[in-house]
Parts: structure tokens; C-alpha cells; sequence
């Protein structure tokens, strides 16, 4: 029965007598008809007011672009222009279908990017090239004196320390001047010439990030770094955005479902990612599951936006999620495993996980701890790859056998065809309990400590001889890590749920994280359920909330766990769903060589991003964190080094993590000097190594000759951003003002093999080039800007992990005043340097150190990841094994500007290698000659044109997979040679499909199935990641070719995360002397500093758009509770201060019951170009968010050169995370002044 | 001078304010607006408001019967010089206080409030220092040269002064001999004209009133033609459509 709707019978006629007097008057008085009720009137005409809106909403044309920001959203828009003008954008709605029976894409396109328009002709749109007036000045000087030649002249200012200064010391002091577009691209090619001449090659870097969010934008100006020998700066994971736990679990990186995948949920968890805000467009999915019976859980230390979606709300404490996480995992294992078993879950962990493989356990001190993962090698075997081949029991002989599909497999003869998670009709044993196993105490670490130290704990396995060896599974160490008892074993176990002392019980938990126990143990067995009763469709969110902590491999770790335990990955609708960024190139082939120049020259130059910033920036000299205090009990004195630089500099000699600028001499002469003895360049750089007259750059940092000089900054803004520690940033590395409030560590605790020198540098760069549409932050402090395009004005591409579609960027006018492309002024800066390089440097051999590589035979040079140090004489230096792998490359820099514009000959004769799969291009090269036209003589000489950007779209989308149908089907033909596994079919349904750049331009076009990624788009089906592995048993990139629980490294033994534990943020009152946290003196009070990601500033649109400010409170604010105001003495809207050791911010105070006691909130990149004033504390102009953070980098993320544990560009490297500072706020004079 | 103030200075400003409304309406239709500040402030509004407008409206009634009537119609009409004196001290001080005291909440209301304040422009200012200048001179003439002095009979001087220069025939001299305060009333009173069509005073002729008879909902169709364009020529609807019927 329907309710009647209609109410009481409602009465005609009107207000009134009165009125109806009136209004039966008017029918008089006016011309029309009035109805008889009274209540309308019909005229005729009279609309001559129309005109003005049909003129305010009519236009001359409509232009399809998208938002070149770090946006997931990338939406497609139509931009409107009028009388040549940008006058707004609306969404678009062409987006391809995500099947029947679900949600579409639609709506999508939010307030914040229908604001862009307002850029282009913003009050901080840089219109014109800007340098700085001392600098522009002493360089038309030194020109005189030069004679003309701009190489000399740059010569002349950059190495006369008097010169030098006076233009370093003016950074970020104003002092801008037009300068014509000749002259800025002169002075910045002038510049890289002499630095290649004098410092060398690698002394040159470039920082852009997110090249999905534009493609050719970034690739061209990596492109031309790249081909110089300069240095591309990685920024996954120094925004900390890049999950360490990913290359570690998954041997992949970021590999995730799209957000119409949501839909396919049975539970939800969000945590740490507050989707209405960071990921708006595609919150909608999220809403509307829920109506499908999906279940929604939101972790959040606050009230945030999405918990009002949720059906449950766990208030974590910021930063002890793990602990959570690890609850959840106790209760799933001995629910779903010891309890009972779930035969979907044993099944799924048996094929698709570690957990059935065998570690081998030592004795010592009475205890055995769990060691290494059994190979072929330990039983005898001396086939190919025998030490990376693991080993597993099988349930019904009894018997060790090797399994397809390990590491061992993948790479040499032997292996083609069999590596592959095909476990041939036999059961692996999951443990080894029952069956004539010992049971064997094994020592464990918990870190759940006040000051965060590892002690121990004991807890016993089943574990068994095999082959010499007494060994346990992986299976039932992870039992043990996470408490579970089973009888007959030895050790300190929880008595119960309910036993608040030992780890990982729900009631510890409680303690920790202020989640009722109750909670997490219902959550965890609802997750799990879900999961049983789907086959792994329940999924977990996670964002950046839980990401940027310094442990949060492990947080992360222990998340992945839930899902792997509980058979979600690689299913559609299950899995981890971890967006931060918009981090997914889908034609990532084509975009790889195009960036990098592989067409021309290999290897290019990556550099992880922390290490660089970390000693560029002096950060080391203040960092007394001695990596011993995070060890397991007992290794500290096994590790044997004081400081973080110390391993840095270990790191990069055993070639696990790149290390540019590489030698202490430059590379270009090292050849030099080795052709003049007659000497092989290579064996003469390990021999000089070796007698320690050659060594590394990282060893000596502040050594001028090992500083970096050209840094050039686009599409980013480095300062302003991502820069954790910006007032080291000013000080050390850019020479400006800064409001560093620490002291240098004191001798005793300065790093041991990291030369230290007085006084530290000022200002080491020579020339910050920086190219942008706007002022920021970081354009402030460049010495030269270039006017950029925005993303209304240039031709790209545009993809994200958040939708299977690539789509175009469109002019919709040309770039205004002097603005002009990134593409364009890469290509002017190439062809000025190229003039200049004639003369001063030709062709040259240069020497590139390299680390050891991902998805490469690298892999396989160190057995059991074991950490051998040649100059600590622990074996030889062999280069490429026990070092960075050593190349010669000929550079020859008369022809850059050619090579840049042509598609090299390189790709015809080696093909692409993306992740290990090999894309012979030889057709898509002819077709491109085709499309694009042939180059006509120069270096190019019958090469595919790049002259314009719209070829180097086409280039991306024709040489990869996801946008070539028939590569795709190559690729995967590839892989199937080697796994023995039918996968082609995967792309043979669009194997002629052939995306080019006009269709990305007509609408949004789908991608194709390729190799490149492990997920499926195949028959319609929406993108989740792994469904590949899972389905056609293609093993995951890793060790055991499965997802990994247990990490054997050397490195993860000695600090004791080998297995996922829970490690409480850093104490950074007991390790840097901060005021305890919630502790409140006439300072103010101290409160964690956290900077999440805001609704727009930089992720959708920026802080300083001014639209967006109106709608706030139109400068920075700082978010605390009522309680820690009150402490404080604080008001909302208050002008507050906040200090640390780091440096000092000024912002407004908002006071709000949703921020959790002991919390601050400064949200990410709010610009020091919008209202920041003077700062009582500095007298200086308060800083940013990161005026506050510093550097603490993790040691483990230092790993590489060991299987899955290897390096890649934005695969693995160690984070620049920041989430675990503090910081004491006060109420501050209300006068403010600027 | 009597010339320049009682002649030229009514013309010009007549002028002014038919020339400057003419002027506005086509050239600044959409600032053709009274800025409301209600958005801002409603508490104080309410009341200084309605005070102040009915105020005003009454003194306008007021003026009507004081300066265009004559004195003869008046007394036609049977109201005599008493009646007629003690209506005008006590409908007009009245009317008065109500326009100064309606005044008076809404200037203090423009200052003391933040975000009205904050909305008020210079051209605002100078307009409420006119407004002002002309409401309180008013009141003083009343008051002061009508109650207390033992009174002036501006109906045998102001009053014919005012009607003459409608007659195109002013008689500057009937004005010469006023009492300062009435001469200083009607300067006042010219500036303001004058101003008037460049302020916000100009919704005067915007004044709600068919809202009293008009039903709330109109429609209004498109006449013969494309839009709200003329129809150019060769443009003619085609007429295939059936025409609804009206």
C-alpha cells in the first residue's frame, strides 16, 4: 500500500479576500490572461532579457581536455571558448559503459575542476620568462667578458664564489625580471653544458612527477635529461605515496582495481582514504554498493567525510592501524584456519601465497630463529637458479619438492615454460603440525614497546629435518607471529581474545588504538566471512592516512595479509585498493621509452628520490637516529653503522639503491682517464674503488664536487609540496632564507663511513630552472621560470589506476602572452644546448653505475638476499653483483636536439622490456613512420617524427600494449613461453584494435589486456589487479613466485620484520628531544602532526585558486580539538603558531569536535603565495606544511638487488614520509604583519 | 546668486535626474539595483526598514499636499489655516521622526555590522550623508520654522517658488526671503536629485507595487519571431509547427 501523499484536500483559492480583490483588480490592470484560480498570468513577448543569457551562454567552440594534476579523477571536460577567451568548462558524459547492471561513470567532474579555467588568466599565471635581476645582469656581464660565448659566461658567474652568492643568497627574495624567451633558454642551456663539462653528467637532475597525469608533458623533459646523462628524480617514493609493502607482497607495484570495481564488494573497508574528499568523482560507487547489500567500514583517527557513509566507524589512533590490522589477522587465523577450515581459504593460500613454503630455522642462544626459505639448492640441486627455487612439502609423500613458479624459473633455459603456479596434481603441506614434527621454541620480536625497541618473544613451531635442514612452514611461523595457540606448542601465548598483554589479541589492541576489542574481532570475522562465502570479495580501501608513516610497510604488510589469508586477491571486487596518487601509466610501454630515451641510449639515470634530497639537502647532518634502536634484539651490533648515511652509502655501493651523482669525479672523465692508461673503463673504476681512490659521491655529499648543480623542476612544485624539510631544503640546497631550529648532530653520533665537512654548504645549486603556469612555492625560489601551458592549451594524454581509459588533452587555445608547452621548451632548450655542446663538449663517453633491477636476471646475483659489503671486505667487487652494474654509453651531445625529435633506432633492434616481457616493435615503428612522417637527415635520418607533441601521443599509444592490440598479443605471447600458460586469448578478442590519439581525443577510449599489467579488461570485465595470476597461474614477480608473508633478507632479519608485526609510530621525544606528545608548557601544547590530503590543493586543483579560497577561509589553517585548544588557550579563527625543530608555521587555528585529542591537521601543499604571515618565533615568513617535517628514512627501504626486493624507477625505494613528527602549537600575537 | 540658486540649480538638477535615470536604464540595466543587504542582516533590517520607508512615503504625501496643492484648493476643500497647520506639525513631525529614527537604525546598522559594512561603497556614503543632509533640514523646517518661531508660512513663498519653476516661469525672489533653514531644506533636496540616479536610490521607480495584483506565476511565450532576436530577413518562421492554441 502506498502512503497518500497528497494530505488533506487542499482548497482552492488563495490567501485571502484581500488578495483575491486584488488580484481580480489586476486582470484590469494588466495586459495578458489570468487563469481563472488566480494564480498565473499568460503574456506575450516581453522576453527581451533572454538575449542577455543566451549571449552570456553562447560560444564559438568546445574543446575536450582533461586536469593534468594529481588528480584519480581524470575526468574529461569540454572546455568552452569564446572570442579567443577560456570562459568555462562542464563535464563531459561520453565515458565508455562499465557494463549492465551497475553504476556508470557518471556524474564525475567536480567543483574544484570546473574552477581550473580560472588559471588561465589568473593574477598568478606567469606569462612571461622571469629570471632574477642580479643573476640576469651578471650573466650579460660575463657574456661581455666571454666574448659572446653563453658556456663561458655561465662559467664565469656559477664558479666565482662571489658571483655566486650574491644570486644564491637572493632566492626566494623577489627580484623577478622579464627576460626575452632567447635569453632564459641560453642562460638554462649554458648551464647544463658547463655543469656536464665541469661536474659531469650526473650532476644534472630532473624532478616531474605523476606522468600519468600528463604523459608527453613529463616524458619530454625526462627525454631530454635523460639523453644529456642527467638524473630523472623518482617521486612515488618520496611522496610516500609508493607502498614498500607492494614490491614486497606482490613483487608489482601498485598494481589495483578500478573504482567501479567497488561495486563488486561484498565489504568494504575505507581505511585511511576518505574517498568523498581525495577521490570524489568516484565516491559515488562506494554510496551506491551499499544499497547492494555491500558493508562499509571506515577507519579513521576523525570524524571525516566518509565516515558518515560508513555502517561502522573504527577510530584508530593516528598511526596504530597495524595494531588493528594485526588484531584482525589473530582472530581471521584462528577462526578460518586453527578453529576450523575454510577450504577456500586453505585452497587459495596453498597455490597463490608463501605460506606452505618451508624456512629454514638456526639455533642460537638457545632459541631457533626462523632464517632463510629452503631452495633447490639446500636439497642438492645444482640446476640453473637452484638457490632461488623454494621449496614446499607434499602432503601425501612426505616428501620436499620444488614447485614451478619460483624465481629460479623465471629467467634462465631451463626454466621456459615452467614458470607458473601450476603445482601439478600435488598438495603442498600448509603445516607441519601432527606427522612427527618437534615442536621447537622460536624467537620472535614484538615492538609494541613504550620507546618502540624490539624485545623478544618466544613462541614454538612445529618444525621438522628436511634435507639437513630443520625447517618449519611459513605457514606456521605466521601462526606463531600473530599469537595463534595450538596446543603442544612451547612459548608465551595470549590466554584468550580478551588478554590485553600479548600480541596481536583484539583486547591488546584496544590498549593501543582505542578500538574496543569486541569490534575489531566481529570486523575481522564479518571481513572474513564475507570473503568465504564470495570467494574474496571483500576489499580494503586504503589512502594515504595509513601510508606516510614511517613503518607503514609494516602497517601495509599487515593489511595485505587480511586479504591474502582470506583469498581477495586477484578476484574482481576484492583485494587491496590502494590509491594515492595518480600513479598509473596504462600505455606504459610506450611512455618508458620515450621518456627515457631507450630509443637512443640505455641505461638512463633513476634516482630514488629520499636519498638524494636526504644528503643534497644536509638533511643527514641533523638526523641522530641510529638505525641500532630499530633493530631486532641482539643485530644492532651485526648492522655496525652509527647513521642513516652510513647505509645509505652501504646501499648504494652493493648497488641495491641508485646513487646519483654517483663517483667524486665526474663520470665522462673517469673514461677519460681510464682511455688514457689504455685501461678498460670498467675494471679500471672497480680497481680505483677498490684502492679507495675513486669513491662515491654519497660518502662525501657536501663535498662541492659532489653536489648536485642543475636541478629543473615541471609540472611539480618540488618546495612547495613534496619537499619534507623544506627549511633544510632553503638552507642547504637553495641558499635562502630558512628557520632550521635544530643542531647538527654532535661528533660522537656523526655517520662513521660519511666524510664530514665544515661548515656545511649553502646553496648548492648552481641553477633551479623551473617551468609552470603559476607561482608557487617553488617558482619563487628558481632563478629561472619558464611560462608553461596549461592543461586548456596542449595536446596529451591522460590516464589513471582508477579507470580503465586513456583519454586526450586538447587545446583549447593556443598558449597565451609568452607561454608556450613543456614540449616546446624542452625542444627549444635542446636545440640551444645542442648549439652550445658543438663547441664545448661533442661526443663523449660517459660511465652510468646502475642498480641492480627488478624484473632482471639482477634478481638472482645475491642468494637468500644476503648483505655482503665489498669495502668492508666481506667478498669482491664484481660489478653488476656485488655493485652497480657499470655501462659505457656514448653520449653524443651534439645531436640531442635530433635524437629528441626522432624515435631512436634501439627500439628496432632490442624492443621494450616492460616488467620482464619483451615487445618486439619492428611494425609498430612502421607504422609510426607513417602516422607521424620520417625525419630527414641528422642524427633522426629516417626515423618516426617526434617534432610535435601530437606525435609523441601517438608514439605512447603505439608502442604499448594496453593501446596496441597487437603488441598486447604479442606480449602475452611471450609470457607464454615462459610460463607454459595460455594467456594470448587474454588479448586476441582487440588484438586489431589500434587506439590512436584521435580517438582519445573523440571520447574516452577503453584500454586493451596487455602484459604490462596484471589484471584483465577482457570481454567487458572491470579491472582488478592480479586476476591474471590467479586465473592463469602466471606467478606473481617474487621469490617463490607467490604472495609473500615472509621476507628472508638479511636486512628484514636484523630489524625483525620478516613477518608483518606492529611497530608503534616513531617516539620522537625519546629519539629527537620534541616535548612529549600531549604534554602542555608555556610553549604551547604538543600535538601530532599530521598533513593529510585535502579536498583540493594539489590532488584535483590547488590551495591558491581563488574561487576555491573564497569558499574557505582563504589561508592556511591548522585543524585541533577542543580540548588541545583549550589547553592552549585557543579560539577558532585564531592566529596560532606551530614549532618544532624543524622550522616554524603560521596559520589560522579551525577548532572542531572532529579532530581526536592530541591530533593537529595541517592539510597537504596550502602555498606560501596565499596569506602567510611574518612568524613571531623566526621573524621570518612563516613556512608551509613541510616547514615542519624532516626526513627519517627507513633502513629496510634501502633493500635491493634480492629478487622482489630489487630496484625499479617508482617501484621501491625508501619513502619520504613524514606522518610521525610533532609539534607544539600556541596561541600568537593576533597582530599579524607580512 | 538668488538666480544660480533658485534657477539654475532646480533646472540643472531636473535635468540631471531625468537625463541621469534615461542614462542608467540603458546603459546599466543590470546595476539597476537597490543591493539588498538583507542577505547579511535581517534582525535590524526589519525594523529600520519599514520605519524609515513608510516614513518617507508619508512625507512625500505630505509634500504633495504642502507644496503642489495650493493654498486656495486647500481651503476649498475646507480645511483651514489651523486645521491645516496642526495636521502638517503633527502628520509631519511624525512621519518625520519615523523617516530619522528608521534612518538612524539603518546607519547604525550599516556600521556596526560587519559584513554590511563592509558591502557599503563610497557611493553608498555620499548618498546616505545626502539623504541624511535633506531628511534633517526637513524635519528643522518643520519643526523650527513652523512650530517653535512662531511660524512661517511657506505656502505663500516656497510653495508658489516651487510650482513656478514646473510653469517654466520661476520666480527666484519668492525663495530669496525664505528662512534660512527652508532655503537650506530645498539646496539640499536639489543635490540629492541630483545625485539620485547614479545611487541606489534609483529603485524608487522599481517599487514593487504590481506585486499587490499580479498572480505570482507568469509565462510569457515567444511573440512572432526567432528567440528573443528580430527577425532578420530571409529568417521568417517557417510555420510548419502547429501553433499551440491559446
Amino acid at each position: 500500500m502506498t502512503p497518500d501523499r497528497r494530505g488533506p484536500a487542499a482548497t482552492p483559492g488563495l490567501d485571502g479576500e484581500v488578495t483575491e480583490a486584488l488580484l481580480r483588480l489586476g486582470r484590469h490592470l494588466r495586459r495578458g490572461e489570468t487563469s481563472a484560480d488566480l494564480r498565473t498570468i499568460i503574456e506575450v513577448g516581453g522576453r527581451e532579457a533572454d538575449a542577455f543569457y543566451r549571449d552570456r551562454w553562447s560560444h564559438d567552440k568546445v574543446v575536450r581536455s582533461t586536469h593534468g594534476v594529481n588528480c584519480t579523477g581524470s575526468c574529461s571536460w569540454k572546455v568552452y571558448v569564446k572570442d579567443d577567451i577560456i570562459t568555462w568548462e562542464a563535464q563531459q558524459t561520453d565515458y565508455p559503459s562499465v557494463g549492465p547492471d551497475r553504476p556508470e561513470y557518471e556524474p564525475r567532474g567536480c567543483p574544484r575542476g570546473a574552477a581550473f579555467s580560472w588559471y588561465t588568466y589568473s593574477p598568478t599565471r606567469v606569462r612571461y620568462p622571469y629570471v632574477r635581476g642580479v643573476l640576469l645582469q651578471m650573466f650579460r656581464t660575463a657574456k661581455r667578458e666571454a666574448g659572446g660565448d653563453p658556456v663561458e659566461a655561465w662559467s664565469l658567474v656559477a664558479d666565482n664564489p662571489k658571483r655566486r652568492a650574491a644570486y644564491v643568497s637572493a632566492r626566494g627574495k623577489g627580484g623577478f625580471v622579464r627576460a626575452s624567451w632567447r635569453e632564459a633558454i641560453e642562460i638554462a642551456a649554458a648551464a647544463h653544458v658547463h655543469t656536464i663539462r665541469r661536474w659531469g653528467p650526473d650532476r644534472i637532475a630532473g624532478f616531474s612527477p605523476i606522468p600519468a597525469m600528463s604523459m608527453v608533458s613529463h616524458a619530454v623533459g625526462a627525454r631530454f635529461i635523460s639523453l644529456i646523462g642527467g638524473v630523472m628524480l623518482s617521486f612515488y617514493d618520496w611522496f610516500a605515496d609508493l607502498p614498500v609493502a607492494s614490491p614486497q607482497v606482490f613483487g608489482d607495484q601498485t598494481d589495483v582495481p578500478e573504482s567501479a570495481d567497488w561495486w563488486d564488494a561484498g565489504y568494504l573497508i575505507m581505511w585511511g582514504a576518505n574517498l568523498p574528499v581525495t577521490r570524489t568523482p568516484d565516491a559515488h560507487w562506494m554510496a551506491e554498493a551499499r544499497y547492494r547489500g555491500q558493508k562499509v567500514i571506515a577507519v579513521s583517527p576523525d570524524y571525516a567525510d566518509n565516515v558518515k557513509f560508513a555502517d561502522e566507524w573504527l577510530h584508530a589512533q593516528p598511526g596504530t592501524d597495524g595494531a588493528l590490522a594485526m588484531a584482525m589477522g589473530h582472530v581471521i587465523l584462528n577462526e578460518f584456519f586453527v578453529q576450523r577450515e575454510t577450504p577456500y581459504f586453505t585452497g587459495y593460500v596453498k597455490r597463490y601465497t608463501d605460506l606452505p613454503f618451508l624456512i629454514k630455522l638456526d639455533e642460537r642462544d638457545g632459541y631457533f630463529v626462523p632464517r632463510k626459505f629452503l631452495t633447490a639448492a639446500d636439497l642438492g640441486s645444482e640446476s640453473e637458479g637452484a638457490a632461488f627455487k623454494t621449496v614446499l612439502l607434499d602432503a601425501a609423500t612426505d616428501e620436499p619438492f620444488v614447485p614451478n613458479g619460483s624465481l629460479g624459473f623465471r629467467f634462465g633455459q631451463q626454466g621456459e615454460g615452467r614458470w607458473n603456479l601450476d603445482l601439478e596434481g600435488r598438495d603442498p603441506l600448509l603445516t607441519l603440525a601432527g606427522g612427527g614434527a618437534e615442536a621447537v621454541p622460536v624467537r620472535l620480536v614484538r615492538f609494541d614497546t613504550p620507546d618502540g625497541t624490539g624485545r623478544v618473544l618466544r613462541r614454538g613451531v612445529p618444525a621438522r629435518q628436511v634435507a639437513g635442514h630443520l625447517v618449519t612452514t611459513v605457514f606456521d611461523l605466521l601462526l606463531a607471529n600473530y599469537g595463534v595457540r595450538r596446543e603442544g606448542l612451547p612459548g608465551d601465548w595470549p590466554s584468550g581474545y580478551d588478554d590485553p598483554n600479548h600480541p596481536y589479541t583484539p583486547a591488546w589492541q584496544e590498549a593501543i588504538t582505542s578500538v574496543p576489542a569486541a569490534a575489531a574481532a566481529r570486523i575481522a570475522r564479518e571481513f572474513a566471512d564475507n570473503a568465504a562465502r564470495t570467494r574474496g570479495r571483500s576489499m580494503i580501501v586504503m589512502g594515504a592516512g595509513t601510508n606516510h608513516w614511517f613503518h607503514s610497510d609494516l602497517i601495509y604488510r599487515s593489511f595485505l595479509a587480511l586479504l591474502t589469508l582470506t583469498g581477495c586477491q586477484g578476484v574482481n571486487g576484492g583485494g587491496w585498493a590502494h590509491y594515492v596518487g595518480q600513479e598509473k601509466v596504462r600505455p606504459l610501454t610506450g611512455w618508458t621509452q620515450l621518456a627515457f630515451g631507450l630509443d637512443w641510449s640505455r641505461p638512463p639515470r633513476q634516482m630514488v628520490s629520499t636519498p638524494f634530497f636526504y644528503l643534497a639537502t644536509d638533511q643527514w647532518r641533523y638526523d641522530a637516529l641510529d638505525p641500532g634502536i630499530l633493530a631486532a634484539p641482539g643485530e644492532a651490533e651485526r648492522l655496525d653503522a652509527s647513521s642513516t648515511a652510513d647505509l645509505i652509502a652501504r646501499s648504494a655501493r652493493m648497488g641495491w639503491m641508485p646513487s646519483y651523482p654517483t663517483f667524486d669525479r665526474n663520470p665522462i672523465e673517469l673514461v677519460e682517464e681510464a682511455e688514457a692508461r689504455d685501461e678498460d673503463p670498467i675494471a679500471y673504476t672497480v680497481g680505483a674503488l677498490r684502492d679507495g681512490k675513486l669513491r662515491f659521491a654519497c660518502e662525501d655529499p657536501d663535498a662541492p664536487e659532489n653536489w648536485p648543480r642543475v636541478l629543473t623542476v615541471w609540472r611539480s612544485n618540488l618546495l612547495g609540496s613534496s619537499g619534507k624539510g623544506n627549511e633544510y631544503f632553503l638552507r642547504h640546497l637553495i641558499g635562502g632564507d630558512s628557520a632550521i631550529r635544530d643542531e647538527e648532530v654532535p661528533a660522537d653520533r656523526r655517520p662513521r663511513e660519511v666524510t664530514w665537512r665544515e661548515p656545511a654548504p649553502i646553496g648548492k645549486l648552481d641553477l633551479l630552472l623551473s617551468l609552470d603556469f603559476r607561482m608557487t612555492s617553488t617558482t619563487l625560489f628558481s632563478d629561472v621560470i619558464l611560462p608553461a601551458a596549461t592543461w586548456y592549451e596542449k595536446h596529451d594524454l591522460s590516464s589513471t589506476d582508477m579507470h580503465p581509459f586513456v583519454h586526450a588533452f586538447s587545446p583549447a587555445i593556443p598558449p597565451p602572452w609568452q607561454t608556450r608547452t613543456d614540449f616546446d621548451w624542452f625542444q627549444l632548450l635542446a636545440r640551444a644546448f645542442s648549439d652550445m655542446a658543438r663547441v664545448h663538449l661533442g661526443k663523449r663517453r660517459d660511465l652510468v653505475a646502475g642498480a641492480l633491477m627488478h624484473d632482471s636476471p639482477d634478481e638472482l646475483s645475491v642468494p637468500g638476499g644476503a648483505a655482503r659489503d665489498w669495502k668492508r671486505g666481506q667478498c669482491e667487487p664484481i660489478p653488476g653483483v656485488t655493485m652497480p652494474r657499470l655501462t659505457v654509453v656514448e653520449r653524443d651531445y651534439e645531436t640531442v636536439a635530433e635524437r629528441m625529435t626522432a624515435l631512436g633506432p634501439l627500439l628496432d633492434r632490442l624492443g621494450a622490456t616492460t616488467k620482464g616481457t619483451t615487445f618486439d616493435l619492428t611494425a609498430a615503428v612502421t607504422q609510426l613512420k607513417m602516422k607521424n612522417g620520417v625525419i630527414r637527415g641528422g642524427a633522426g635520418d629516417g626515423r618516426p617524427s617526434l617534432l610535435e607533441d601530437v606525435h609523441a601521443c601517438e608514439a605512447i599509444l603505439a608502442l604499448s600494449g594496453t593501446t596496441n592490440g597487437s603488441l598486447a598479443v604479442q606480449g602475452f605471447r611471450d609470457l607464454e613461453r615462459r610460463t607454459g600458460m595460455r594467456l594470448a586469448d587474454l588479448a586476441e578478442e582487440r588484438e586489431g584494435d589500434h587506439i590512436t590519439f584521435a580517438d582519445t581525443q573523440a571520447r574516452p577510449m577503453p584500454v586493451l589486456t596487455s602484459p604490462e599489467w596484471s589484471g584483465s579488461e577482457s570481454g567487458g570485465r572491470r579491472y582488478s589487479p592480479f586476476v591474471i595470476n590467479v586465473e592463469r597461474l602466471k606467478p606473481w614477480h617474487t621469490l617463490t613466485g607467490r604472495q609473500h608473508h615472509y621476507l628472508d633478507h638479511d636486512w628484514m632479519a636484523a630489524f625483525g620484520e620478516q613477518m608483518p608485526v606492529f611497530r608503534p609510530p616513531l617516539n620522537m621525544s625519546l629519539l629527537f628531544g620534541e616535548p612529549q606528545l600531549g604534554s602542555v608548557t608555556e610553549l604551547g601544547v604538543t600535538l601530532r602532526y599530521l598533513t593529510p590530503h585535502s579536498k583540493w590543493s594539489i590532488h584535483s586543483e590547488y590551495q591558491d585558486n581563488l574561487l576555491m579560497l573564497t569558499l574557505s577561509r582563504g589561508g592556511p589553517t591548522i585543524w585541533i580539538s577542543p580540548a588541545d585548544a583549550a589547553k592552549a588557550g585557543i579560539a577558532d579563527n585564531d592566529w596560532i603558531e606551530a614549532v618544532n625543530r624543524n622550522g616554524v608555521v603560521v596559520a589560522r587555528a579551525i577548532v572542531s569536535h572532529r579532530m581526536p585529542q592530541g591530533t593537529a591537521y595541517m592539510y597537504h601543499v596550502q602555498e606560501r603565495v596565499v596569506d602567510v604571515p611574518v612568524a613571531e618565533t623566526s621573524r621570518k615568513r612563516g613556512g608551509i606544511h613541510n616547514s615542519l617535517t624532516r626526513l627519517a628514512i627507513k633502513p629496510t627501504h634501502l633493500i635491493g638487488g634480492y629478487a622482489q626486493l630489487s630496484f625499479a624507477f617508482n617501484y621501491l625505494g625508501p619513502t619520504g614520509n613524514q606522518r610521525d613528527e610533532v609539534t607544539i602549537i600556541r596561541r600568537r600575537s593576533q597582530e599579524v604583519t607580512y | 546668486m538668488k538666480t544660480f540658486l533658485w534657477v539654475i540649480v532646480p533646472y540643472v538638477s531636473i535635468v540631471i535626474f531625468v537625463g541621469g535615470h534615461v542614462w542608467r536604464y540603458r546603459y546599466d540595466k543590470f546595476g539597476w539595483t537597490t543591493r539588498s543587504s538583507q542577505l547579511y542582516e535581517s534582525r535590524l533590517l526589519r525594523l529600520g526598514s519599514p520605519l524609515f520607508h513608510y516614513g518617507i512615503l508619508f512625507a512625500l504625501v505630505g509634500h504633495v499636499i504642502g507644496i503642489l496643492v495650493p493654498q486656495r484648493a486647500t481651503e476649498a476643500a475646507g480645511i483651514g489655516d489651523p486645521i491645516y497647520h496642526v495636521l502638517a506639525i503633527s502628520l509631519g513631525g511624525v512621519s518625520g521622526f519615523m523617516t530619522l529614527s528608521g534612518l538612524a537604525i539603518l546607519v547604525y546598522r550599516r556600521r556596526t555590522v560587519g559584513p554590511v559594512f563592509s558591502a557599503t561603497t563610497v557611493n553608498d556614503k555620499v548618498m546616505y550623508v545626502l539623504l541624511a543632509g535633506a531628511i534633517v533640514l526637513g524635519l528643522l523646517a518643520t519643526v523650527f520654522g513652523n512650530a517653535l518661531a512662531g511660524g512661517y508660512d511657506y505656502r505663500e513663498s516656497v510653495s508658489p517658488w516651487f510650482r513656478s519653476i514646473f510653469y517654466l516661469h520661476p520666480r527666484a525672489d519668492l525663495m530669496a526671503h525664505a528662512p534660512l533653514v527652508f532655503q537650506a531644506h530645498a539646496i539640499s533636496a536639489w543635490v540629492l536629485y541630483a545625485a539620485w540616479p547614479f545611487t541606489r536610490l534609483v529603485h524608487l521607480f522599481s517599487a514593487p507595487i504590481g506585486y499587490l495584483y499580479r498572480p505570482y506565476i507568469i509565462y510569457r511565450s515567444r511573440p512572432q519571431g526567432l528567440g528573443a532576436r528580430p527577425i532578420p530577413r530571409g529568417w521568417e518562421r517557417a510555420d510548419i509547427r502547429p501553433r499551440r492554441q491559446g
